[in-house]
């Protein structure tokens, strides 16, 4: 599992890597928390999500997006994701600490994700996929 | 210039049919030899992507501001026809209806001397900024459905301002056509704590200092004086308009094979401007549009008040000089082969830019055209423009939005520390508070092209006309 930020001028381009789907959705969490937020622990805040698509490039998108939608309303940051995938619905254990902007503020704001090039693909060590997202 | 690009006037270039395949019409861009050399190639394949999209007229274009985004290239300007067109939210981007406000006072600079950093950290104080912050405003859902269909009168009529201020806002600050059932309980769940604040990234609110004054009369007619005290606000709609952008960017890419339509990027996922989907995101996003207009006037309320409060100045002795949106699509009407016409144009990263007489804007500004708003960035000029007759042929009434990033902001974080950008800054005399010193690097100066060519090339183009240069004095940041 791996994310790293590949160049783009205006907005956030992340490529994530997974030896399975699980991994890599989990990673694609991990990283926008971590792009967001920074550092994070877990202090026992918990939510279990669930999100189901036509298509597992749209799953990501719609769990993507579900991700930016709870941190924004709830004030929550996440730092373990623990993803099942089953055909193109998942489920998801999510945890993290409360939002403490002394510790939070360092990061950049996520304010959606983008289809372009947004296509999860298998290579040899596994899946990988390329987000940008509007920052 | 890149491969495969047509010179076709000294700062205009042409992408011809071909490019990609499917484009309808060819697309135009503006851009100058020293800008060129900043050109993205994927920006080029985003303008040509947007000529593949059913209904577009004439070209696909950009400002001299264009860079890469996603779907529309950043500065991309394009419009539909009404029967065979679509609307795209990749027309229009997450930050439905970031745009700019600008505000003058009766202050100079001399009135600030020795109290610049204490009305830095006075509005800092005010206004909630950053990620997570959370709004004073305490609205209940109910509000929230006026304030998608009234927009900044519903601000005005609660104190926050005044209906002069009205006027001066694109659209009177609330479009017509929002229908509240196409934003979704998520949507609404976010906009409710955040109306009044001004979010993260590159949104911000400068204190400025009118240096020079180009076009005397049209800035007299703008209220503005040389060495004058201005304010700029710049944000959008927030968290409920990022929701809608991405709720109805869900619902169109889904239907796209219902419509038949085949695009090279789902980013550019859209429907007929008269289908189910294409209205309802059209509803949307005027709602979301109208959101933004009544935020960035709860702002500037804000903001005047601790003008108001620090130099005894009555609210009424700031006037806001025009308030003008970046990102939305609207319904206009404009010349298509020598007749008037209804087409929907759609402006991301681009400044509606209405020249003299145009019946949308202003009456007190109708013999000089509407007034365009270019922010710098935070050590770089602002400008205020005028629209043109120009830019009502050439390119639907539209100019450029901003300076335009040319580094990322993981590439300007490895090479300059917020701290270093901060102090520099202020031995230039420009003040910046954030929450966090990485905010600070991530829009450092050096980030962006320089506004001054950007809108150089505007000028001479006769895309919008130079009035006045603003310089920062100091500023805040998410």
């Amino acid at each position: 599992m791996s994310f790293e930020e590949l160049e783009h001028t205006a907005d956030l381009r992340l490529r994530v890597r997974g030896a399975t789907l699980d991994e890599i959705f989990a990673e694609a969490g991990r990283a926008i928390f971590q792009v967001m937020y920074g550092h994070c622990k877990d202090r026992g805040v918990e939510r279990r999500i669930e999100v189901e698509a036509e298509s597992l490039d749209s799953l990501l998108f719609d769990y993507l997006s579900e991700l930016l939608f709870i941190t924004d309303v709830e004030n929550v940051v996440f730092c373990t994701f623990d993803v099942k995938i089953q055909g193109t619905r998942l489920t998801a254990v999510l945890r993290g600490e409360p939002l403490d902007p002394a510790r939070h503020s360092g990061g950049t704001l996520i304010k959606g994700v983008s289809y372009s090039g947004l296509e999860i693909r298998r290579d040899e060590e596994g899946y990988v996929v390329e987000i940008i997202l509007d920052v | 210039m890149l491969a495969g690009i047509n010179r076709v006037g000294d700062l205009e270039w042409e992408v011809p049919i071909g490019y990609v395949p499917g484009m309808r019409v060819p697309g135009r861009f503006f851009l100058s030899a020293s800008l060129a050399g900043t050109l993205e190639e994927g920006a080029v394949r985003q303008l040509a992507n947007v000529a593949t999209m059913p209904g577009i007229v004439k070209y696909s274009l950009a400002m001299p501001d264009i860079h890469w985004g996603y779907g529309f290239p950043i500065g991309g300007v394009a419009a539909f026809d009404m029967t065979e067109g679509v609307i795209s939210p990749g027309g229009v981007g997450f930050d439905i209806n970031c745009g700019v406000r600008l505000i003058t006072t009766p202050l100079t600079e001399s009135d600030l001397a020795g109290k610049r950093r204490e009305l830095i950290e006075r509005l800092f104080a005010a206004i909630p900024t950053g990620v997570g912050a959370k709004s004073t405003l305490r609205i209940s859902n109910k509000d929230l459905s006026r304030v998608m269909v009234e927009g900044a009168r519903w601000a005005v009529e609660r104190g926050f301002g005044t209906e002069a201020d009205l006027a001066r806002c694109e659209a009177e600050g609330a479009m017509s056509g929002a229908d509240p059932d196409a934003v979704s309980s998520k949507a609404r769940q976010r906009g409710v704590p955040q109306l009044g604040t001004l979010g993260a990234g590159n949104h911000f609110l400068e204190v400025q200092a009118v240096r020079e004054i180009l076009d005397p009369a049209t800035a007299e007619t703008f209220g503005l004086k040389e060495g004058q005290v201005c304010f700029m606000v710049h944000c959008g709609s927030r968290g409920l308009g990022h929701q809608v952008a991405t709720d109805h960017l869900r619902t169109l890419e889904a239907a796209l094979s219902k419509y038949r339509i085949h695009l090279p990027d789902r980013q550019l996922a859209c429907a007929p401007i008269d289908s189910p989907e294409g209205r309802g995101y059209y509803g949307g996003m005027v709602c979301a549009a109208n959101y933004a207009w009544a935020n960035r006037q709860v702002i500037m309320h804000e903001a005047r008040n601790v003008f108001a409060k620090m130099f005894g100045l009555d609210c009424d002795e700031m006037r806001l000089v025009y308030d003008v949106a970046h990102n939305v699509a609207k319904f206009e009407r404009h010349e298509v082969d020598g007749r008037p016409a209804e087409v929907c144009v759609h402006r991301k990263g681009a400044t509606r830019a209405f020249g003299p007489k145009a019946p949308e804007i202003p009456h007190e500004y109708a013999g000089v055209g509407q007034p365009v708003i270019i922010p710098g960035s935070m050590g770089t000029p602002s400008y205020l423009l005028c629209g043109t007759t120009t830019a009502m042929q050439k390119t639907w009434g539209s100019t450029c939005h901003g300076a335009g990033r040319v580094l990322s902001r993981s590439k300007v974080k490895k090479e300059v520390l917020g701290k270093e950008v901060r102090e520099q800054l202020a031995g230039e005399g420009i003040l910046v508070r954030a929450h966090s010193d990485a905010a600070i690097a991530e829009e450092a100066p050096q980030a962006y092209k320089p506004s001054q060519e950007v809108v150089r090339v505007v000028h001479v183009l006769g895309l919008s006309a130079i009035v006045a240069r603003l310089e920062p004095l100091g500023v805040i940041k998410g």
